[in-house]
């Protein structure tokens, strides 16, 4: 791995991280910085643990028995893999959208107030503040600002996924994981969630995984590339898609494999 | 193409469809003469005072009132107790045990119960509420009406446990997980975003039950026993329709047989009326 310009301070440093499914080791010893307020994108063939890798940092695997990481994963230099760590503080605090948009069965409104009303206490005016900042910062609310009260599941699925973007931001977390976003969406709305992702970048921290390489290299400052469970190369997005220093990145990146 | 063999593959798709329709056609006419018949009989027994008139004794007149009361009462306490016991068991068993070993026994007692003949329920609430096992022999052993809320709520419990958890697993983990990720507590994903997703069908599931428990006779027989006169007293024996409907169709008298038909079509059209309820409730699943 090269040296390379640290302009920014470390947000997540992951430290030899391995992850199992049961025996199945998915993950072999992956350690990388993650910079602060800037986008880093994982790519890689299926089945190369980048997605396995977006959900250690949340801990949402602990949904599932039988799935566990080693290793350290150090947000602001804490480690969250430690069993003090609380599930839903750190969940609140790193937010993730899933590949799938997966709007909750309850109104538009609803859907972006659930989080906000998790963690806080406020008057109406105030919450609906909130939700109309969430939903014009996911580019949302022009769209629906006269349906508010209208079922979440009414929208069309980009709509859906950037609802999802919204109920997310509006609860203020520090990084935002982006899973696979507009893998089931059109080039409009991809091209909709790509630019909110440029905004966001302003503020979040923003990890994405994404198996489209021409995303990757618009959306992404960093890029993380990831072959059977562990990491090949890291480097800046501009230096890793012009000058890949490994051979299967360049193969990869050049759509040899994959 | 083979045309031989083309021909004969339309050939056994004939035969099968006749099969098929044969079969369906066979299911339907019983169903046709059955409702037929207790209809044009129902129709004949029905008045103005089946509402109004408690069971007569033989050869005088009379209606249901007693009995109709009765099973609302205690068809409504035993959905009234027994739905929360099973959805909280249902939830138990899709959210938070899914994967463990008791789990899998729970589920297996739950339908074991769920197929348990009605009659064996019935006699275990006798044992238990009105013999009470042999203890305090000298307090009265009476039936009542709350000993056979209580066989119904056994009935209901395994009802509704089953649906619950059916239509929770049918509820994309996608959704928990989209829940979760918000830093969301685990009881209040459940509580704000898989029933509110499973619903309808935990609502249809409980519609199940109540119609499943209203055309119980077994399990009053040696509980709420039936009782000719009017009684609203929870600790007395009290009337059912199942129950009066079972009584009078084996008498003689030709008044009691025509109240036991006029009570059937109460019940037919009751669980007919619950059934259509709940496939527009099922239809209705998107919030």
């Amino acid at each position: 791995m090269n040296s390379m310009p640290i302009d920014t301070k470390v947000r997540i440093d992951i430290r030899k991280l391995s992850f199992y499914y049961g025996a199945n080791k998915a993950l072999k010893g992956v350690s990388l910085p993650l910079y602060d307020r800037k986008v880093t994108a994982f790519i890689g063939p299926s089945g190369c643990g980048k997605s396995t890798l977006l959900r250690v940092m949340n801990r949402i695997y602990e949904l599932y028995p039988n799935q566990r990481a080693e290793g350290q994963v150090l947000l602001d230099g804490e480690d969250i893999l430690t069993s003090k760590q609380d599930l839903n503080l750190l969940r609140a605090r790193i937010g993730m959208v899933f590949q799938k948009p997966t709007p909750f069965p309850m109104t538009i409104y609803d859907n972006i107030a659930y989080g906000i009303k998790l963690y806080e206490r406020m008057r109406k005016s105030e919450l609906d503040d909130r939700v109309e900042d969430a939903l014009q910062r996911a580019a949302l609310w022009n769209e629906v600002k006269d349906k508010l009260k209208e079922s979440g599941l009414s929208l069309s699925g980009g709509q859906q996924q950037r609802l999802c973007i919204a109920r997310t931001v509006a609860t203020k977390p520090e990084v935002i994981l982006l899973d696979e976003p507009c893998s089931a969406l059109d080039p409009i709305s991809t091209a909709k969630i790509e630019e909110l992702i440029d905004e966001l970048a302003n503020e979040y921290t923003i990890v994405i995984v994404t198996h489209n390489m021409q995303q990757a290299s618009r959306v992404s400052d960093y890029t993380a590339f990831m072959f059977l469970g562990e990491l090949i190369e890291f480097g800046t997005t501009e230096r890793l898609f012009t000058a890949p220093q490994n051979k299967r990145t360049e193969e990869y990146i050049t759509g040899r494999f994959g | 193409m083979n045309r031989a063999l083309y021909a004969k593959r339309r050939f056994i798709n004939g035969i099968f469809l006749s099969l098929s329709v044969a079969a369906a056609g066979f299911g339907i006419v019983w169903l046709a003469l059955i409702l037929y018949s207790l209809v044009t009989q129902g129709m004949a027994g029905m008045s103005l005072k089946v509402f109004t008139e408690i069971t007569p004794a033989q050869g005088s007149e009379g209606g249901l009132a007693n009995a109709i009361v009765g099973s609302v009462i205690m068809s409504t306490l035993a959905v009234v107790v027994g739905t929360p016991i099973g959805i909280f068991g249902g939830t138990y068993l899709a959210e938070y045990a899914r994967h463990s070993r008791t789990a899998v026994v729970v589920r297996f007692i739950n339908d074991i119960l769920l197929s348990a003949p009605s009659i064996l329920i019935g006699l275990f609430i006798y044992q238990l509420l009105i013999m009470r096992l042999g203890f305090f022999p000298n307090l009265p052993r009476n039936f009542s009406a709350l000993a056979g809320a209580a066989a119904l709520m056994v009935i209901v419990i395994p009802v509704v446990v089953r649906t619950t958890e059916n239509m929770l697993l049918l509820v994309p983990n996608t959704l928990r997980e989209a829940a979760a990720a918000l830093g969301t507590p685990r009881s209040h994903v459940i509580r704000t975003v898989t029933w509110r997703a499973a619903r309808a069908g935990i609502l249809t599931g409980v519609l199940l039950a109540v119609a499943r428990i209203s055309g119980e006779t077994a399990p009053l027989l040696f509980t709420a026993f039936g009782n000719n006169f009017w009684s609203t007293d929870l600790n007395a024996p009290m009337a059912s329709l199942p129950q009066v409907i079972f009584n009078f169709a084996m008498s003689p008298d030709d008044g009691l047989n025509r109240l036991a038909w006029a009570g059937a079509l109460i019940i037919t059209f009751a669980v007919l009326t619950l059934s259509i309820l709940a496939r527009v409730f099922e239809s209705q699943r998107e919030l």
